[in-house]
């Protein structure tokens, strides 16, 4: 079995994933975590925290799509790393009474 | 109105509950259910649509695979884009109903099973989005030649 280059050189994908800042305007917060998705294949997940003004709904497919853009653009996660991308946005209200650990 | 859009409006009726109060988690899980299975149903029944015996179609429907699904859309979703910029357009259509079958997919795995999970509205809403924008770009390039190759390699070929 021939690992995914994200699971294979995890050091060098953090390297790249440090470089990604500075983030697009509306990011309060954007943090990872590396797991499998549901069927098992390798993925990065993404969980971004947005300011309310840029999480309003009228807005918020805009600022998403150029947002998930913005990183897929500059890492490539599938065709680079192997690993599958999968992004969950939640605005910075939402977070401050939610508190989950991995949006930080 | 077809089944897949009163999905899609169900989702988004679901997600919208109690405002503008917290919403319940019950609604916001079973909303990212219904935006995923909108897509899903849509491309399911368009294949259909092109089975010859009517009386079969909901029988054909019923023969894709979410895995297999998952891993047409994932080839789909990591080809590069064509040279000839007239296909340009079409590609990227194409690419965005693969990409947006993806994310959704994984959504409604974690809503169905993963109770420890906690669901934000703009996290539901960005689901819905997503679905909604397959949904549409679908609806300008369903008759395109690499449109039906996608129907015909989500159910397993090649």
């Amino acid at each position: 079995m021939i690992l995914p280059r994200g699971v294979a050189q995890p050091t060098e994908l953090i390297k790249h994933l440090n470089a990604l800042a500075p983030f697009p305007s509306g990011v309060v917060n954007l943090r990872y975590t590396f797991d499998t998705d549901w069927s098992g294949d390798p993925a990065i997940f993404f969980w971004i925290t947005l300011s309310d003004d840029a999480a309003r709904r009228a807005v918020l497919s805009q600022n998403s799509r150029r947002i998930t853009e913005f990183i897929t653009q500059r890492l490539d996660p599938i065709g680079q790393w192997g690993l599958i991308p999968y992004f969950n946005f939640r605005s910075q209200s939402e977070q401050a009474k939610l508190k989950e650990e991995v949006f930080g | 109105m077809a089944y897949y859009d009163d999905l899609i409006q169900h989702a988004n009726f679901l997600s919208e509950l109690n405002l503008p109060n917290e919403p319940k988690q019950v609604d916001l899980r079973r909303a990212v259910s219904a935006a995923y299975y909108a897509l899903f149903h849509l491309l399911t029944t368009e294949a259909a649509q092109k089975w010859r015996h009517q009386n079969q179609r909901a029988r054909f429907a019923r023969m894709f695979d979410h895995g297999r699904m998952k891993t047409c859309s994932s080839r789909v979703s990591s080809r590069q884009l064509p040279v000839d910029p007239d296909e340009i357009p079409i590609a990227e259509a194409l690419k965005l109903v693969a990409d947006s079958f993806l994310k959704p997919q994984q959504d409604r795995h974690t809503a169905d099973y993963d109770n420890s999970k906690v669901w934000s509205r703009t996290q539901v809403w960005e689901v819905i989005c997503e679905a909604e924008d397959a949904m549409a770009a679908w609806s300008s390039i369903r008759e395109e030649e690499i449109a039906q190759d996608y129907l015909l390699d989500l159910m397993g070929s090649r």
